[in-house]
């Protein structure tokens, strides 16, 4: 297995959620956790060639879903990978009741709070992974 | 001004700016320059979602919208929905090297970039038009018949 973990985002379209879920995504792997954790792109995922599929299935994974239909999730099942976390901005959000977030093409200040603290608790939860690796 | 719903949809593309690029100038297709005309789906609903979500091709003339060269929204867009109108690639536009540098977050966009984004919405859009005219066409054509 490889050392880092991947961290798969929705990057919904539709709606704010899917990019809370995706710039969440980027926090961590660029900035909080760059040494434990990388990201490979979901459409490529749902292409489900035998690279994209061979990388996924070779680390642990967390899906952060921006909506019921849960496609991180589903996606990286199709082909394989296994998910060690799977986290809903739902659930996320709960902690932030009433509160607005952007756009699912801009976030405002709250949203950047958000994405900020929800990666800085995800990122406990990345190196409990990595170092189960 | 479209009679028919047109289907944009965009690669999610984490791996390369190319894709940061992508769902920008799908959403400014839906939120400025067609609003109402264009419609979207996140593309993994065509494995995520139900029956609906998989005839999305089916039912909507559809440009797909790559943002790089593995054309993954076209690819499974074609493969799981149906065959798409038209499709925009994103390294065609605003060239290779720019469309595979390192993914970045909205919160990093600088000008240029939002002109790269421009440049593919209207990209989007002349492909969007010629759609909306052939659909017009038929339209003409069964009426006079």
């Amino acid at each position: 297995m490889s050392k880092q973990v991947n961290i798969i985002p929705c990057s919904g379209i539709g709606k704010v959620h899917g990019l809370l879920a995706r710039e969440i995504a980027l926090r961590l792997v660029n900035e909080i956790c760059s040494e434990e954790a990388k990201t490979e792109c979901l459409g490529y995922i749902v292409t489900e060639d035998q690279e994209i599929a061979d990388r996924i299935k070779a680390s642990k994974c967390i899906t952060i879903d921006g909506c019921p239909k849960m496609c991180a999730a589903k996606s990286v099942a199709n082909v394989g990978g296994t998910i060690a976390e799977e986290v809903r901005i739902v659930d996320i959000l709960k902690g932030y009741r009433g509160i607005k977030t952007g756009t699912a093409t801009a976030l405002n200040d709250d949203g950047w709070n958000i994405v900020d603290e929800a990666a800085e608790k995800l990122a406990i939860r990345v190196r409990e992974i990595y170092g189960e690796e | 001004m479209a009679t028919v719903k047109i289907g944009v949809i965009s690669c999610s593309g984490e791996d390369c700016l190319g894709g940061t690029i992508s769902r920008l100038a799908t959403r400014k297709m839906m939120e400025e320059v067609r609003p109402g005309d264009a419609v979207t789906l996140c593309l993994p609903l065509f494995i995520a979602g139900g029956e609906e979500e998989r005839g999305f091709a089916e039912a909507h003339p559809t440009i797909t919208v790559d943002g790089c060269s593995k054309w993954c929204a076209k690819r499974a867009t074609e493969r799981l929905s149906g065959k798409v109108s038209d499709a925009v690639q994103v390294e065609d536009i605003i060239g290779s090297e720019a469309a595979r540098g390192s993914i970045l977050s909205t919160r990093q966009l600088r000008p240029e970039h939002l002109e790269m984004v421009d440049k593919v919405t209207e990209e989007i859009k002349k492909k969007f038009d010629l759609i909306v005219e052939e659909f017009a066409e038929q339209a003409m054509t069964i009426k006079l018949c």
